[in-house]
């Protein structure tokens, strides 16, 4: 088993560990906490620690009866590498800069956002301070957008802007 | 032969029929040597950066001349796999009250699967390289945004700078980026489903959508100057300049070789 299959275990084990436990709040159900109180310290290496740390903004929760996981690596110079599965999908993400619009009427700025196969033309903004849940408002997009339907092969493939 | 296109509103019954049955010929026949699935190809292929790492359809200066060359090579393709050298390829005004998902022509089911009617799998028409693990077309119309208003559109196209740098999504001064983000990104998100996605010429409103895009930049044009591409040199990293050419397309389809349209045969009504 790869290191990085090991690790999905153990997270995601944890995780369904603590499903039965979790109360379902407005159709979004957790699935696992942001820190790594869940994870038993002596199923965890110090490989396992080090290479892999917890960002407190990592989620596992049910939305909308719809399994969505998301892992910050690496910090925000390569944001890019974070992860989002939706059921047992990977979505390719990609990050660019870009200006938004809010729904206010205020004046537009430039922030980062992700893009994917599925909202090419909706970035969801993200960064390390008020957006700092992107990673998660933008899985339950994809739900909301994808509806009945689960991802396809081609939104794991990787591309650049 | 030159063609004039019309907005949907204007269109005979026996024009939409002729522009959906010819989409749905190339849907499983070849002409000039592509076929409807070629299209798809190059949209999810040219979104994303080249391996000489320039932006070709989106995000970067070349999105109109681009998407200009796509639509001219889509409709002589429907031309000449139809035999029928008047398809045109019709434009959807968004202000206006008329749709384009009627049962007559793109279909009328606007949320969830197209399964039945026009544009449904038993009428002809599959997904191909579908992000969206499905055999039918996809809409959620309305859900995830509104349609542009005529404000908007009228503020947008009151930029007077094509683009500039950092020729990308983040310049704020630049009308192809206005019109990229408010307009154009507004309304595939307006129609939802496979629009939503980098294969969104799985729907046939892709055209219709794009259409009305390049008639917004030739009226733009036809205010602020034909020859008003930027950047305009070789030298600028990443992008295409006005001379340069635009990929897939060929030696000598550049900006400048799209820039007006009366010498690519068509015209708008």
């Amino acid at each position: 088993m790869t290191d990085m299959k090991r690790r999905d275990v153990l997270r995601y084990s944890a995780a369904g560990a603590v499903t039965a436990a979790t109360a379902t709040l407005a159709g979004t159900e957790a699935l696992a906490g942001p820190d790594r109180s869940d994870m038993p310290a002596d199923r965890r290496t110090d490989r396992d620690k080090k290479a892999d740390p917890w960002d407190p903004r990592d989620f596992d929760e049910l939305y909308k009866g719809r399994r969505i996981r998301g892992r910050h690596l690496l910090g925000s110079l390569l944001r890019g590498q974070d992860e989002l599965f939706v059921g047992n999908r990977k979505l390719a993400l990609t990050t660019i800069s870009t200006l938004f619009f809010p729904a206010d009427g205020s004046a537009p700025y430039v922030a980062t956002g992700y893009i994917s196969a599925i909202n090419h033309y909706d970035p969801v903004e993200i960064d390390d301070n008020r957006r700092r849940d992107g990673l998660k408002r933008l899985g339950r997009k994809i739900v909301d957008i994808l509806g009945d339907c689960e991802l396809g092969e081609e939104s794991a493939r990787t591309h650049h802007h | 032969m030159a063609v004039v296109r019309k907005s949907i509103a204007a269109m005979t019954i026996a024009e939409k029929t002729a522009f959906i049955n010819a989409l749905r010929q190339f849907k499983t026949a070849s002409a000039n040597g592509r076929n409807y699935n070629w299209y798809i190809d190059q949209h999810i292929t040219y979104f994303a950066r080249t391996t000489d790492n320039i932006s070709h359809a989106h995000q970067a200066p070349s999105f109109l001349p681009w998407h200009r060359e796509y639509l001219r090579l889509l409709e002589l393709d429907l031309q000449t796999v139809s035999g029928n050298p008047n398809i045109f390829i019709p434009y959807w005004d968004w202000t206006g009250a008329v749709s384009p998902f009627t049962v007559d022509f793109l279909g009328s089911i606007t949320n969830g699967g197209v399964s039945s009617g026009n544009f449904s799998p038993r009428w002809g028409w599959s997904m191909y390289r579908s992000s969206i693990q499905t055999n039918t077309l996809q809409r959620r119309l309305g859900q995830n945004a509104s349609r542009p208003t005529v404000t908007t559109i009228n503020n947008v196209q009151s930029y007077t700078v094509y683009d500039q740098a950092p020729w990308n999504p983040s310049v704020v001064n630049s009308y192809r980026n206005r019109l990229e983000i408010e307009l154009h990104n507004r309304v595939h998100n307006y129609v939802g489903g496979h629009m939503a996605t980098r294969e969104a010429p799985n729907d046939p409103v892709f055209w219709l959508h794009h259409c009305n895009i390049d008639r917004l930049w030739w009226i733009w044009q036809s205010s602020r100057g034909v020859d008003t591409y930027e950047p305009r040199s070789g030298t600028t990293n990443g992008v295409i300049d006005n001379f340069e050419s635009m990929r897939p397309f060929g030696a000598g389809r550049t900006p400048s070789a799209v820039r007006d349209i009366s010498f690519l045969n068509y015209s708008y009504a």
